[in-house]
C-alpha cells in the first residue's frame, strides 16, 4: 500500500494547501510567487535527481532561457505572454534534450562535471551574444501578462496567475511520474544496467526526462522575469544551478511535494537570513554539511518521520535514496 | 612576436591548470570522491599568500607556507567530515563539498572584504627579460620552469615512488590495501591533503598574476572540470595536455575575441566529448 503522504492526491492537495495558505501568512506577493516559480523548476530538477538519479548541474540553462525567452518575445517582439509561456516550454525541452543527450554518454561524476561544464558554456554564451541578451545588463523592461485587458501588475493578482499555472504544471508532473514512463525511470535510477537488459531505451528515456524537466523549467523561468521585468544575466549563471540543486535535496528527493518545501524553506530562509547579516551564505553552507552528515531524506523525510512517530506506524525506512546508481556509476567509470 | 607573448602566457595559465586539475584528479582516483570544494582551496591558497606578503613575508616563504597550510587544512577537514561521507551516493559528496566550499568563500569575505586586492610579484622577478625586441614579464617565466619542475617531480612521485605505488593501489581495490595491512585511512587523509595542497599552490602561485578576489575559486573549479572532462579522468598525460591545451586557447584567444575567449573554451570541450566521450587520454 502506497503510505499515506506519498498518495497523489494527498501530495497534490498539499500543493494546493500552500498555495492557499501562502497569500494569508506572507505579506510580500512578490515572494510568495517566487516561493511557487522555484517550487516549479525544483520540482522539475527533481525529476531528474530524485526519478532518474541524474545530477544536472544545469537546470540553469533552462532557468535562463526561459527567462530570455520571456524578454525577446515580450519586448521584442511583443508577443503575447501565452505564445511566450509556450514558446519557453518547447524551448526549455529542445536545449534540454540536446544537453542531456551530450552529457548523458557519461555516467556518475562525469555526467555531473559535463552538466556543470554546460552550465558555464551557456552563461558565457549569454554574456558574449550580449546584443541578444543584454549581457550583464539583462533584459530591462519586460511587462506582466495581460489578461482579459486588465495587465496583472498587482503582486497577488500576478500571485494568482502563477497559482494556477503552478498547479497544473504540478499536477502534470506528478502524471509524469506516475506514469508507465516515470516508473521506467525509477528503474533506471534503480538499476540502469537491469533496465538495459530488460531492452529499455535507457538513453531515449533520460533525454526525454532531460526535456521535460527543462521545459518545465524555462517555464518557471519565463514566469520569473514577469515576476521582476528582468531577464538577468544570473538567471543562467553557475549560482542558479546550483540553488536549485540544493534547494532539490534540502526538500527531499523522489517526492514533487518536497520540492515547493524545499524551495519555500530556502527562499524564506535566505529573505529573513539575508536582511540580518549579508554572509548568510556560510550558514547555508554549514546548513549543507549537516543535512548531509543527518538529514539525507531532506525536510520531507523530517516530516515523515514526525507523522510516522504521531501515528504510531513503523517509521519508513531510510535507503539512500539513489545508492544503486552511485555503485552502478562507479562501476561504469572504473 | 603577439602570438609568442600568448603562448607563454598559456603555457603558464596551462600549467597551473594542470596543477589544479591534477589535484582533483588524483583525489577522485583514490578516493571516488568529487571534491567541489576544490576552488575554495585554490581561493585560500591565493589569499593566504595575499596575507603573507602582505604581513611583509617573504613571497618565496608565503607561497609554500599557503599550500602547506591549505594542504593542512584539507586534511582536517578529511579526517573530521569527509571521512564520515564517502560511503554515501556521490549526491551527497558534492553537496557536503559544496557546503564546504561555501563556508570558506564567505569566511573569506569575512576576513578579508569583498573586493580581493593585488599580490607584487617577489622582487628578484618583477622586472621584464628581454630578448631582442622581445619583452616578457620573469615572473611569468618563472612559473612555466617551477610548474615544469614541480609537474616532473609530481610524476616521479606518483609513478616512481613506493608512496606513488601505494596510492595507485589504493585506487584500485582499497579492500585489498587494507587486508595488507596499510593503513588506509591515513593513505586518503595524505592524498586528499595533497591534491588540495596542489589547488592551494595553484592559487599561490597565480596571486600575482591575477590578484586575489572572492570568487576565483568557483571560476577556478569550473575551469579544473573542463581540463578534467576533456583529459579523461584519472590521467596524469591527459590533466597536462589538456591544462596546456585550454591554457594556451584561452591566452590566444584573448587577443583574436577578448569577450569570446571563455564561450570558446566550452565549445571546444562540448566539442571534444562529441568526438571523444572518454576525452583525450581516458582510460576505457
Amino acid at each position: 500500500m502506497i503510505p499515506l503522504l506519498d498518495r497523489p492526491l494527498v501530495q497534490f492537495g498539499l500543493a494546493v494547501a500552500v498555495v492557499l495558505i501562502l497569500p494569508v501568512t506572507m505579506r510580500s506577493g512578490t515572494l510568495a510567487s517566487e516561493i511557487l516559480i522555484f517550487g516549479l523548476a525544483v520540482a522539475a530538477c527533481n525529476l531528474l535527481l530524485g526519478y532518474t538519479g541524474l545530477l544536472s548541474f544545469g537546470q540553469g540553462i533552462f532557468f535562463g532561457l526561459g527567462s530570455y525567452v520571456a524578454g525577446l518575445g515580450l519586448v521584442r517582439a511583443g508577443l503575447p505572454a501565452p505564445v511566450v509561456l509556450l514558446l519557453a516550454l518547447g524551448g526549455g525541452a529542445l536545449v534540454a534534450a540536446a544537453v542531456g543527450w551530450v552529457s548523458i554518454r557519461r555516467q556518475g561524476v562525469y555526467f555531473v562535471m559535463l552538466t556543470l561544464a554546460f552550465s558555464q558554456m551557456f552563461y558565457f554564451l549569454a554574456y558574449t551574444f550580449s546584443g541578444l541578451t543584454g549581457g550583464d545588463n539583462g533584459l530591462l523592461d519586460i511587462p506582466r501578462p495581460r489578461l482579459g485587458g486588465t495587465v496583472l501588475s498587482g503582486p497577488w493578482t500576478y500571485y494568482a496567475f502563477v497559482a494556477v499555472l503552478f498547479l497544473a504544471l504540478f499536477a502534470a508532473l506528478q502524471r509524469v511520474a506516475l506514469s508507465t514512463f516515470g516508473r521506467t525511470l525509477l528503474a533506471i535510477r534503480d538499476n540502469e544496467a537491469r533496465a538495459g537488459a530488460i531492452g529499455y531505451p535507457v538513453r531515449a528515456f533520460k533525454v526525454a526526462a532531460f526535456a521535460i524537466s527543462g521545459a518545465v523549467t524555462a517555464f518557471a523561468g519565463a514566469l520569473h522575469a514577469m515576476l521582476i521585468g528582468v531577464a538577468p544575466l544570473s538567471n543562467i549563471d553557475y549560482h542558479t544551478s546550483e540553488t536549485l540543486l540544493i534547494m532539490t535535496i534540502i526538500g527531499g528527493t523522489a517526492n514533487l511535494f518536497a520540492s515547493l518545501l524545499g524551495a519555500g524553506a530556502y527562499l524564506l530562509a535566505a529573505d529573513a537570513l539575508s536582511a540580518i547579516w549579508p554572509r548568510w551564505l556560510l550558514l547555508l553552507g554549514l546548513l549543507l554539511i549537516v543535512i548531509t552528515l543527518f538529514l539525507q531524506r531532506g525536510l520531507w523525510g523530517l516530516i515523515e518521520r514526525a507523522v510516522a512517530l504521531v501515528t504510531r506506524a513503523p517509521p519508513p525506512d531510510d535507503p539512500a535514496p539513489d545508492r544503486p546508481v552511485a555503485a552502478a556509476a562507479r562501476e561504469g567509470d572504473r | 612576436m603577439t602570438y609568442l607573448f600568448q603562448i607563454l602566457n598559456g603555457l603558464g595559465l596551462g600549467m597551473l591548470y594542470f596543477l589544479l586539475a591534477v589535484g582533483l584528479s588524483i583525489i577522485f582516483g583514490l578516493l571516488q570522491f568529487v571534491n567541489f570544494a576544490h576552488g575554495a582551496f585554490y581561493l585560500l591558497g591565493a589569499y593566504l599568500t595575499y596575507e603573507g606578503v602582505e604581513r611583509g613575508l617573504s613571497f618565496w616563504v608565503a607561497m609554500p607556507l599557503a599550500a602547506l597550510v591549505v594542504a593542512g587544512v584539507a586534511g582536517l577537514t578529511e579526517r573530521l567530515l569527509l571521512r564520515r561521507v564517502y560511503k554515501l551516493p556521490h549526491t551527497f559528496h558534492i553537496l557536503v563539498t559544496v557546503g564546504l566550499a561555501l563556508v570558506v568563500q564567505e569566511t573569506v569575505i569575512i576576513v578579508w572584504g569583498p573586493i580581493g586586492g593585488n599580490v607584487a610579484p617577489p622582487e628578484a622577478l618583477g622586472g621584464v627579460m628581454i630578448l631582442g625586441d622581445f619583452v616578457y614579464p620573469e615572473y611569468r617565466l618563472f612559473v612555466i620552469g617551477f610548474t615544469a619542475i614541480l609537474a616532473a617531480g609530481l610524476w616521479w612521485l606518483l609513478d616512481r615512488t613506493r608512496l606513488g605505488a601505494i596510492v595507485r593501489a589504493g585506487s584500485e581495490s582499497p579492500a585489498n590495501m587494507a587486508l595488507l595491512g596499510y593503513d588506509t585511512h591515513a593513505i586518503n587523509t595524505a592524498v586528499f591533503a595533497l591534491g588540495a595542497g596542489l589547488a592551494g599552490l595553484a592559487g599561490a602561485l597565480a596571486a600575482p598574476i591575477r590578484g586575489v578576489e572572492p570568487f576565483m575559486g568557483v571560476e577556478a573549479l569550473g575551469i579544473a572540470f573542463v581540463v578534467v572532462v576533456i583529459g579523461g579522468m584519472g590521467s596524469y598525460a591527459g590533466a597536462l595536455a589538456a591544462g596546456l591545451l585550454v591554457g594556451i586557447a584561452q591566452s590566444l584567444m584573448a587577443t583574436l575575441w577578448p569577450e569570446g575567449a571563455r564561450l570558446v573554451i566550452y565549445l571546444g570541450m562540448a566539442g571534444i566529448i562529441m568526438a571523444m566521450p572518454r576525452g583525450l587520454f581516458g582510460r576505457a
